[in-house]
């Protein structure tokens, strides 16, 4: 739960700041790797925390004078209505930020078992 | 193990990440669009927010915006310099994609932003040298201090625009094809005005009528596309003596016959590109005070052609709409006057074939010489490509378009060169500032004189009660029929060596009739001296007009709105009772008998619930189809077809005519059977696309309107508006294209306007403001102009201030 607010608040803070999509790979890539207790948490920690902020905020968005812009990108890419447009931008926000969860994750187990190793 | 899965874990993100990051065919960086921080969730209408007040580096002093109910903005300078910076900030506020796109068009540069599947357009586009124009009449126009300031200042404010732009606040174009906006320059301004000349004067028939002309012979030509045309009603009353010792252009010798122009015809801009314009005297008025009226038909698209603004100096206060990429106002009035415009129509646009000596195309045949060709090289840069370098001759005919295909018989390259007046130096910055400014008639035409293209039919209204309408730009002095065909350039006689004067082109001010219009038609009758083109619309637009306004006194804006907004089909009217007489109904179906009676019933109005309508016009098309297809398929293709009113013509005169018979069938055709078939014909393909005959046939439904977004792009256009009028008709509203600006101005002691458009005042597709007017435009629901005296917003809610606040 507390990883999962962390995700959310960097991202959030960071992309309000530089606005870039990718800090949802770079924050839960970092916090993967620092995420010592479990894989789950990791994947689902990065994965839940960007697919609420993302989803929540497509959804402020769309409430807050996006009614139009909305609507006709929904037809554009064929979504049929905003709510799939924002449980779309959820669900890629979930993927990218679970894999890369996972991947720091699994770096820093393969460096300490490396570091074992030898 | 362990690092295996890392490994394929990060490859995995990487994959992700680029996959996100890039376009993919027409879907954009799903990464970047989606992202609700700086995708297109940002693009709301939280963007039209209205500021109290906004720093604006670049400013000389405090420069007052009022914004009206529409987001039309009232500029109020101190000084022109942040007039025309204030127009520049706040047009790329509105429309930065737009303009910035449009000008990549004009350029030939959209490989840059959608990849090599634009390289064929973009090379055509250099080499009908759009880019070299705008070039030449930036130099040209920049050597004029007035002119350079203007566009500077343009210039400057769309750039403080963009630098204030955000990765959010991107306009949503940009996010969908994943680019961003360079510097804005005066070139740019300059591309703009050369893409407007070519989409109003670059249709060109001549490689069609060299066609015709070798297939079916001169006659053929001479009858059937003829200077002027039946019925004409011409833009200067024919009555009107012209006094001046005309130029005499050189006779040129009988053209020759062009070998390799039969598959030249691409990309050309729309026919019926054209427009309504019309001056009405006090004399006839209910105020006693002139009335201008002007709505330009262009191809229709959002964000809209136009941009509606005011500019207040202390010595300058106009308003009217401008295009978004250049500074000033092209259509509009201010305290004195109002001008509107129509496309002249008449010839600035010329075919030469051109002999080279070798594939180099360093050298071609002229006047028995082999004269040295200059080399352009473009650069033409491409999406994720290397870039490709094109490189085209230019001859003293202007730049070589199309070659590379064919040889001569002695085994000589050959091409084509296009000689255009648009590619002359000229200042037409210069002259719409002027027009601006200008405050009556006299001030007024001297601000023509720079203005040289695209010609046009510049209709006037003056306070003082002065009407006038003038035939305006720079036209080639030409014998008859000159650039009627494709001819030779290598020897010198169809070569442009003088210009019409402008005190001798047509135009007349305060006739006795009370008032002038223009409707594309020819604007002379067979009494003006000089030769001018042949391609003019035809009659019915024009001729409308003029019954109504002649029948007219006491006219007032409610009568100025129904005469644009006219139904009436002239052509129908003409047509109609010769084609039903000619009908024989024996044998019909009952459908078919259902149709035959609303046709019969038809008050010739083609309002958007007829049905009638939209069957008679595609009758005609069937008609003229059954008619000409069989002679004017030349070499695979259908070509130029005589204009309505003379193939009106022939069938209202001749019974008997070799033309009806279809050489292509057995039987010997006549009139009625021409007439008889193309009915059956147009119901069985009306029936197939359309279904029974009911509410579908309804001329807004089969037809209507469709306004696409630029790109065409499905959700962001608005499409089956339910729309009546059509070609020839005074509301040309079409499929796709119709009048893109209606503008209905009063000149009294205060002065009063009323206009619509079919579009809204943002560029932005997230915006209410973006198809606001499009509804009222369907219905014809016109709205009040504020033009204001002062930047003053107290005691009126429509009105918001901006102090767009000097910041260093």
């Amino acid at each position: 739960m507390i990883s999962l607010l962390i995700t959310l608040v960097l991202v959030f803070l960071l992309q309000l700041l530089f606005y870039s999509w990718w800090w949802i790979i770079l924050i839960p890539l970092v916090l993967g790797y620092f995420e010592k207790d479990s894989v789950s948490k990791a994947v689902l920690g990065n994965g839940i925390g960007v697919f609420l902020l993302w989803f929540g905020m497509s959804l402020y968005q769309w409430n807050w004078g996006g009614e139009i812009i909305v609507t006709r990108i929904a037809q554009v890419m064929g979504a049929g209505s905003g709510l799939v447009l924002a449980l779309a931008t959820g669900v890629i926000g979930f993927l990218v930020a679970a894999i890369a969860g996972y991947a720091g994750f699994s770096l820093r187990k393969t460096i300490i078992k490396e570091y074992q190793i030898s | 193990m362990r690092i295996l899965k890392t490994v394929v874990a990060f490859v995995f993100l990487i994959g992700l990440f680029i996959l996100l990051n890039n376009s993919q065919g027409s879907i954009p960086p799903l990464g970047k669009f989606l992202n609700p921080f700086a995708g297109f969730w940002q693009n709301g209408s939280r963007l039209d927010q209205i500021e109290e007040v906004l720093d604006v580096k670049g400013l000389r002093q405090e420069v007052k915006v009022v914004w009206d109910e529409r987001q039309v903005p009232h500029i109020f300078a101190q000084n022109d310099y942040d007039a025309y910076f204030a127009q520049g900030f706040l047009t790329a506020r509105h429309r930065l994609w737009q303009m910035e796109f449009q000008t990549h068009v004009a350029a030939g540069r959209v490989s840059e932003i959608i990849g090599s599947k634009a390289l064929e357009f973009d090379k055509l586009q250099r080499r009908r040298g759009l880019l070299m124009a705008a070039e030449i009449g930036n130099n040209k126009m920049n050597e004029d201090p007035d002119s350079q300031l203007i566009l500077q200042a343009y210039a400057n404010g769309v750039n403080t625009w963009i630098e204030n732009l955000t990765p959010a606040t991107l306009p949503l174009e940009y996010k969908l094809l994943n680019y961003e906006p360079e510097v804005w320059s005066t070139l740019k301004t300059a591309l703009l005005l050369k893409f407007m000349a070519w989409d109003l004067t670059g249709r060109n028939s001549e490689m069609d009528l060299s066609v015709i002309r070798s297939a079916l012979g001169d006659d053929f030509v001479k009858r059937f596309y003829p200077v002027h045309t039946p019925r004409l009603d011409p833009v200067i009353p024919s009555a009107k003596p012209w006094r001046f010792d005309p130029l005499v252009a050189d006779e040129i010798p009988p053209p020759f016959e062009p070998q390799f122009v039969r598959d030249l015809r691409m990309n050309e801009p729309d026919r019926d590109n054209g427009s309504n314009n019309w001056a009405v005297a006090g004399k006839k008025t209910a105020s006693g005070f002139p009335i201008l009226a002007n709505d330009p038909h262009l191809g229709l698209k959002l964000p809209s052609i136009w941009y509606e603004i005011q500019l207040n100096t202390p010595n300058m206060n106009v308003y009217g709409v401008s295009l978004p990429g250049a500074p000033a106002v092209i259509i509009g009035f201010n305290d004195d006057i109002a001008w509107g415009l129509t496309n002249a129509g008449s010839d600035v646009m010329d075919w030469f074939e051109i002999e080279f000596s070798d594939e180099t195309y360093a050298e071609y045949m002229y006047a028995g010489e082999w004269i040295k060709a200059d080399l352009r090289v473009e650069e033409i840069l491409i999406k994720g490509e290397d870039a490709y370098l094109d490189s085209f001759p230019k001859t003293r005919f202007g730049p070589l378009v199309h070659f590379g295909k064919h040889t001569l018989g002695n085994g000589h390259p050959v091409g084509l060169a296009m000689r255009w007046s648009a590619h002359e130096p000229s200042n037409e910055m210069g002259a719409i500032r002027s027009m601006n400014t200008a405050s009556n008639l006299e001030e007024f035409y001297a601000a023509l004189e720079t203005f040289d293209a695209p010609g046009q039919n510049f209709a006037f209204a003056a306070k003082d009660g002065d009407i006038a309408i003038r035939h305006n730009g720079k036209f080639p002095l030409r014998a008859e029929d000159q650039g009627k065909f494709v001819r030779a350039g290598r020897d010198t006689t169809g070569e442009w060596r003088q210009w019409i004067p402008k005190n001798q082109l047509p135009s007349i001010s305060n006739p006795w009739q009370g008032y002038v219009s223009s409707a594309n038609q020819n604007p002379t009758a067979k009494k003006y001296p000089y030769y001018m083109g042949w391609d003019y619309d035809d009659y019915e637009r024009g001729s409308r007009i003029n019954d109504r306004l002649k029948a007219v006194n006491n006219t007032d804006f409610y009568h100025m709105q129904q005469l644009q907004m006219d139904n009436f089909n002239k052509q129908a009217q003409l047509m109609l009772p010769l084609m039903l007489k000619q009908l024989d109904s024996e044998g019909f179906s009952g459908e078919e008998l259902r149709i035959l009676n609303d046709l019969k019933t038809w008050n010739f109005v083609s309002d958007p619930n007829q049905k009638a309508a939209w069957v008679y016009k595609q009758w005609w098309l069937h008609l003229e189809k059954a008619i000409w297809e069989d002679e004017l398929t030349l070499y695979g293709e259908l070509r130029e077809l005589p204009g309505r009113s003379v193939t009106a013509e022939l069938l209202l005169r001749n019974k008997k005519n070799k033309h009806y018979d279809d050489i292509r069938t057995p039987a010997a055709e006549d009139r009625r059977t021409v007439i008889q078939n193309s009915f059956y014909q147009t119901v069985i393909d009306l029936q197939e696309e359309l279904g029974p005959y009911g509410e579908s046939w309804e001329l807004g439904r089969a037809r209507g309107t469709n306004i696409n977004h630029l790109l065409s792009v499905k959700g962001l256009g608005r499409t089956d508006l339910f729309t009546g009028g059509g070609v020839g008709i005074v509301n040309a509203t079409k499929k796709t294209h119709g009048p893109s600006w209606r503008m209905i101005v009063e000149l009294g002691d205060s002065i009063k306007a009323q206009g619509l458009y079919p579009g809204g005042q943002s560029g932005n597709p997230g915006s209410p403001y973006y198809d606001n007017a499009v509804d009222g435009w369907v219905r014809g629901e016109y709205y009040n102009i504020h033009f204001l005296t002062s930047p003053t917003v107290s005691g009126n809610s429509k009105l918001a201030l901006t102090h767009l606040r000097n910041y260093q």
